[in-house]
């Protein structure tokens, strides 16, 4: 009869592999993420074609183009990866599966890890899904190298916070359905300053509204490389708070998660 | 050798006492009763045991291991929660695949253990079909295979039987019973099926109001509660009107009925006087038909019930 080990065996694969590995599985075979990622790529078709071929509102300049293309991955892309941290843990408490997950002798820590690394592959797929209409988008105007390196670094830093974000809400949650409500919510207000208008974004003020909320920051990051063409050093303070965010949540989410991956009550090791 | 040992385990939720002052313990290779009416604290008391609900008072040992290495006991565990959940999106072969590798499995060997344990719960037929798929019946068996898949020393089992026809019943006792004689596991059962009990436990726990009301064997917790016992006289069908006369009149006696399932019978509940054998008893309730010249045809005394005893001690407080 072939029975799994008493102790932990040398050499087996660790446990936050196996859990993101079986959740990659849940996410991506069970069809939910493949669905979003097909919504997501007709999203972009309808933006790249009217952007690029419709006279009448093809009012932006390519690099620009490019940008608002970029812009709309790292948002939706990012967006998809919040839900799915969201429903990480407060989702397998409601449909209650988490007690047999927190009956094997995987840590909390690696459970969350493997759920935070499952929710990000969201991100991974929304920004492969962007290559193709960025290259489209900005082929001959030498911007589309820029657009997919930054796109994709401050895009995963992006998405690191978020997921990071989701999955603490997820914890602490009474239900999954408060769990993706309040994410939801929290996101709709960090992105909520990218819609003032240009005078309220000048001065001081203004200027550490946009540094300080890691989504608009790294907006205004991408925004001047891909439209203005700065170079990747020259604004790279603004880099600041999404890696600040993103270290800091990543970090707050494993410790919370040692301790708060649960049922009401319970064990807090 | 002992496989569990509680300690004035206490479990709180705020002001509410679930679980208090839980102390037992459970040999190597024996079946555990854990009896209760709802909300008697069995689940709490074997998620403390496994480690899932930390006791706010107390000590335990599983397997041998301090209650402080609650990443070691579940190595040693095998756990059916009450209603635990199921991913409907997995085949029974991946889940349990899935918790094989959270054991520590190669791919290889995950899936041969899979292979298994579907075998051993009766569901190799159906390895193959998402679990969305399955009766209840069904996903307790899954449920079992899973709390299976490290070969565990001790097996906690939450109301196995819980929701399922006699037949599912009968079938899930039966591949218990199997795997404890296969394996030697120490099995903590918590059930509301009290025959069953008899039949499986080598000792019983009852628990209410979070508290251990009686422990020990079947006969042990029977002589406890001192619950009544019952006897069955046959009699003539004509004289039965007068049996059952003289009998409500006897002093022995604290209940005499004409039994429905078989003409002729009658059922005594003998009474509990100074706590004399049964069987004197018996002999005044007999005397008493002998006195009033009624023809005996048969008779036989029936031991008191474990479900009477579960009454007394349950009821009573």
């Amino acid at each position: 009869m072939t029975v799994a080990t008493e102790t932990a065996p040398r050499g087996a694969t660790r446990g936050w592999l196996v859990v993101a590995g079986q959740e990659l599985r849940d996410l991506w075979l069970g069809g939910r993420a493949l669905w979003l990622s097909a919504a997501f790529g007709l999203l972009l078709s309808v933006t790249a074609y009217l952007v690029a071929t419709n006279t009448d509102l093809n009012f932006l300049e390519q690099r620009e183009s490019v940008n608002v293309t970029m812009q709309l991955a790292i948002a939706v892309g990012t967006l998809l990866t919040l839900l799915a941290a969201a429903d990480a843990v407060s989702g397998e408490r409601e449909r209650g599966t988490l007690e047999n997950l927190l009956l094997t002798p995987v840590s909390r820590r690696e459970l969350a890890i493997g759920k935070l690394l499952a929710a990000l592959s969201l991100w991974l797929a929304a920004f492969v899904v962007t290559i193709p209409y960025v290259w489209v988008l900005g082929h001959g105007v030498g911007v589309v190298g820029d657009a997919l390196v930054s796109g994709f670094v401050v895009g995963t830093i992006l998405a690191i916070f978020l997921a990071s974000l989701g999955l603490i809400i997820s914890l602490f949650a009474g239900s999954n359905r408060i769990s993706l409500s309040l994410s939801l919510f929290l996101l709709l207000a960090l992105y909520a300053p990218t819609q003032l208008p240009a005078g309220a974004k000048r001065g001081w003020a203004g200027d550490l509204l946009l540094r300080v909320n890691p989504l608009t920051a790294g907006e205004h990051y991408i925004g001047k490389i891909l439209v203005d063409a700065h170079s990747w050093s020259e604004d790279i303070s603004w880099l600041v708070s999404p890696i600040v965010a993103a270290v800091g949540f990543a970090v707050l989410a494993t410790v919370l998660g040692s301790r708060f991956i649960r049922l009401p009550g319970g064990f807090q090791r | 050798m002992t496989a569990v040992q509680a300690t004035g385990i206490e479990k709180r939720y705020g002001s509410l006492v679930a679980v208090s002052d839980l102390t037992f313990t459970a040999e190597r290779g024996e079946i555990l009763g854990v009896l209760g009416p709802n909300g008697a604290g069995k689940t709490t008391a074997i998620r403390v045991l496994t480690t899932i609900l930390e006791p706010t008072r107390g000590t335990f040992s599983v397997a041998g291991l301090p209650h402080t290495k609650p990443e070691e006991i579940r190595r040693q565990i095998g756990v059916l929660p009450e209603s635990a959940g199921y991913p409907e999106r997995q085949t029974g072969q991946e889940f349990l695949r899935y918790h094989a590798r959270l054991f520590g499995c190669s791919k290889a060997d995950a899936r041969r253990l899979a292979d298994e344990l579907l075998a051993e719960v009766g569901l190799s037929d159906r390895g193959g079909s998402l679990i969305a798929t399955y009766s209840r019946g069904m996903r307790q068996r899954l449920g079992i295979a899973r709390a299976l898949v490290n070969d565990p020393r001790v097996l906690f089992l939450d109301e196995p039987t819980l929701g399922l026809d006699p037949a599912g019943q009968r079938q899930i006792l039966n591949t218990i019973r199997r795997v404890v004689e296969e394996r030697g596991s120490t099995v903590l059962l918590s059930t509301h099926l009290l025959g069953e009990v008899e039949e499986l436990c080598s000792r019983v726990l009852i628990l209410n109001r979070g508290r251990i009301v009686a422990q020990g064997t079947v006969s042990e917790i029977v002589r406890q509660a001192g619950a009544p016992r019952s006897a069955r006289l046959r009699v003539a069908t004509e004289d039965l009107d007068r049996a059952l006369a003289a009998l409500t009149g006897a002093a022995v006696v604290e209940r005499a009925e004409v039994a429905n399932d078989q003409l002729g019978w009658l059922t005594v509940t003998l009474g509990r006087e100074n706590g004399r054998p049964s069987e004197e008893l018996l002999s005044d309730a007999l005397r008493t038909l002998i006195d009033a010249r009624i023809p005996l045809l048969s008779f036989e005394l029936e031991g008191a019930r474990l479900s009477d005893a579960f009454l007394a001690m349950t009821e009573s407080q």
